[in-house]
């Protein structure tokens, strides 16, 4: 404790050893995930992300709606993520292996959306929910706010876009 | 320190016969100003955001400024939460955590121009950084919000303005050491070490996937625990015994308790990712070290809870201003710790994941605990460095009911408002307007304790700065020997 060193050296493992261990090792864990089919031959899934839903993300993260809303859906057993409807699976590490960047959220001041994109039915549900009754109204245009910005547009895409209602290797779909 | 209240006055004041500043003192006068007033600027700006962000939060049809771009709450909720720790926690404790280690080891700082330069550019990257925030240029992962530019720009900042407490420890002149030391010089080694790693793998080289969530989580608790937290731990265990004048109880723990918070604190990160898609057994280990957290926990109490509890230290306290809030923080700690360790088990948690427990749990560590510790320590260094006295004691009482109210009213509707809907989202069949609606009266009672917080914020402000503006003290009058 008198000795400078000896007080750093510690401090440094206490910070890098969990580092190593927490982050570095689940890099190397889950580095290499990738597209997969759930069966031999199967089709690969997560889908590649459109262009226009790399745009929505951009927009998403800007109007800082990870703030209220989640996109992850807990195993069955913690919680009712499965029961309420937010997906059909829980969530696993390689539907995010797709991603540029990883939304996973913490807070639901709003529903989760991990799935948002398999549980809207229409383009108009979508614009409808973003719009938020009207707090959101800034992305849109005309006297009914029925004209959607290239903003909107981009976002509905990116929202379209989350859905994991496929069968991966680590979670399948119940038939 | 004497215990009297004379003419009415707060406590906060130098004992007589060294009302002169130190020598020491003197030297860090300039930079600690400029640290304090900007993480008082800092906290007003934070709360009047705050007020606004609980109201908007508050209504799903929108708040008052519903259709507002910049207003919306995802800016506002980033901006508060980055103004209160980068503004206020940081700011505060840099100029804390430099006063205590010169006190403790005797130093000059002989640089504080350069302490200043940090604390410039600290601000101004930070102001910078919040004005990208409003302008909807964040990152989306908290408080590493701001565009990645400002980080290795804060880094530097922090070097130049957060390490002076390593240097003081090095050159101190005696061999002994006191755990208050030990504290901060962990929180200023432990801190740009995380940041610079977590802002590598966040935002310049991303981690692939939901390693990104991982390392987060991982800063996240590294920044609460280790720079709060062990920052505020290192304040209390100098002023309970300095104020009380008498030595810490169950003081040789004191050791144990600074290497098992060092070695737990850092892996408690993935106890907020529970039920996520990462590992189970990453899962595990974040539970594992949430419940190991509580040795410190319990040893902590043991230092501070028992110091007050003997020869009647706890009226002895509720009649210091100091020693009010510091104890108050000390209570928030040791509930802090338990409420952790219980609700990091997965039953528990994956009741109250997702919901607002999680901010209570953060409100208690960095409000209840670090900032009612940090408004302590200004009421007694304060009028050492200043030479004055604090001009109103109707203020002081104004500011620590509105604070201690305030922290009460948020940190209670944000964990039990929290648990509440937690057990109602458990049960499928309660859709969620339902529990949004029910939750609405925590939502009005956190309404109010913004505007109670806000109250505490701006009596302390005038307080304070009425303080300095009227100090006669010249730099140079430790200058006496």
């Amino acid at each position: 404790m008198k000795n400078l060193n000896t007080l750093l050296a510690g401090i440094f493992l206490a910070v890098a050893l969990p580092f190593g261990a927490l982050v570095i090792s689940s890099q190397v864990q889950l580095g290499s995930l990738g597209r997969a089919p759930a069966e031999d031959g199967g089709p690969l899934f997560p889908s590649r992300e459109p262009g226009l839903a790399i745009q929505g993300r951009a927009v998403y993260v800007s109007l800082g709606c990870v703030s209220c809303h989640t996109q992850q859906v807990r195993p069955a057993g913690q919680g009712s993520d499965i029961a309420r409807g937010y997906g059909t699976r829980p969530s696993v590490a390689r539907d995010y292996s797709q991603q540029k960047q990883v939304l996973l959220g913490d807070r639901r001041i709003g529903p989760d959306l991990a799935n948002f994109g398999a549980r809207a039915k229409t383009l108009d549900a979508v614009h409808a929910a973003i719009q938020h009754n009207g707090q959101f109204a800034f992305l849109y245009a005309g006297a009914k706010n029925e004209v959607a910005s290239e903003r909107a547009v981009a976002l509905a895409a990116y929202l379209q876009s989350l859905r994991q209602d496929y069968s991966s290797p680590e979670a399948k779909l119940k038939q | 320190m004497t215990q009297e209240n004379r003419s009415g006055r707060p406590q906060g004041r130098p004992p007589e016969g060294d009302s002169r500043l130190s020598r020491t003192e003197a030297q860090l006068r300039g930079p600690f100003l400029l640290f304090f007033i900007s993480a008082v600027i800092w906290l007003l700006a934070a709360s009047v955001l705050g007020v606004i962000a609980t109201l908007q939060q508050g209504s799903l049809a929108g708040g008052p400024f519903r259709g507002c771009e910049i207003l919306t709450y995802g800016h506002l909720a980033a901006a508060q939460h980055n103004l209160f720790v980068y503004g206020w926690g940081f700011n505060a404790f840099f100029a804390l955590n430099l006063w205590l280690l010169s006190q403790l080891g005797r130093f000059e700082l002989r640089n504080d121009w350069l302490a200043s330069l940090g604390g410039a550019v600290w601000n101004v990257a930070l102001t910078y950084g919040v004005i990208q925030i409003f302008a909807g240029n964040q990152t989306g992962f908290g408080l590493l919000e701001f565009p990645r530019e400002v980080g290795p720009v804060l880094a530097v900042a922090f070097l130049l303005a957060g390490f002076w407490p390593i240097v003081a420890f090095a050159r101190r002149p005696t061999g002994h050491t006191f755990a208050s030391q030990w504290f901060v010089v962990g929180a200023s080694f432990a801190f740009p070490l995380t940041y610079l790693l977590a802002q590598l793998l966040v935002l310049w080289q991303p981690a692939s996937g939901v390693v990104q969530a991982i390392a987060h989580s991982w800063f996240i608790s590294n920044l609460l625990l280790l720079w709060f937290g062990a920052s505020a731990l290192a304040a209390v265990y100098y002023f309970l015994p300095k104020v009380l004048g008498r030595t810490i109880s169950g003081y040789y723990l004191a050791p144990v308790g600074f290497w098992t918070f060092f070695l737990f604190a850092s892996w408690t990160g993935p106890s907020a990712l529970i039920g996520a898609p990462v590992p189970l057994w990453l899962q595990s280990v974040g539970v594992v070290a949430g419940a190991m957290l509580m040795v410190p926990v319990i040893i902590t109490a043991i230092n501070f809870l028992g110091t007050l509890s003997s020869e009647g230290g706890w009226s002895r306290a509720w009649n210091d201003t100091t020693l009010r809030f510091v104890s108050f923080g000390a209570v928030a700690f040791t509930l802090f710790g338990v409420l952790n360790a219980v609700f990091g088990f997965r039953g528990y948690n994956a009741v109250v994941r997702f919901t607002s427990f999680a901010a209570g749990q953060e409100q208690l560590l960095t409000y209840a605990f670090a900032t009612m510790v940090l408004f302590g320590a200004a009421y007694f260094v304060l009028p050492r460095l200043t030479g004055s006295l604090w001009p109103s004691a109707k203020l002081v009482h104004v500011h620590f009911w509105a604070t201690a109210l305030g922290a009460v009213v948020s940190s209670v509707a944000l964990l039990v408002g929290g648990y509440e809907s937690g057990k109602q989202l458990a049960d499928a069949s309660i859709s969620f307007q339902q529990v949004a609606k029910a939750g609405s009266a925590w939502n009005l009672a956190l309404n109010v304790s913004a505007v109670l917080l806000l109250v505490g914020h701006v009596a302390f402000a005038l307080n304070a700065f009425g303080m300095i503006l009227k100090s006669s003290a010249p730099a140079s009058a430790g200058r006496h020997d």
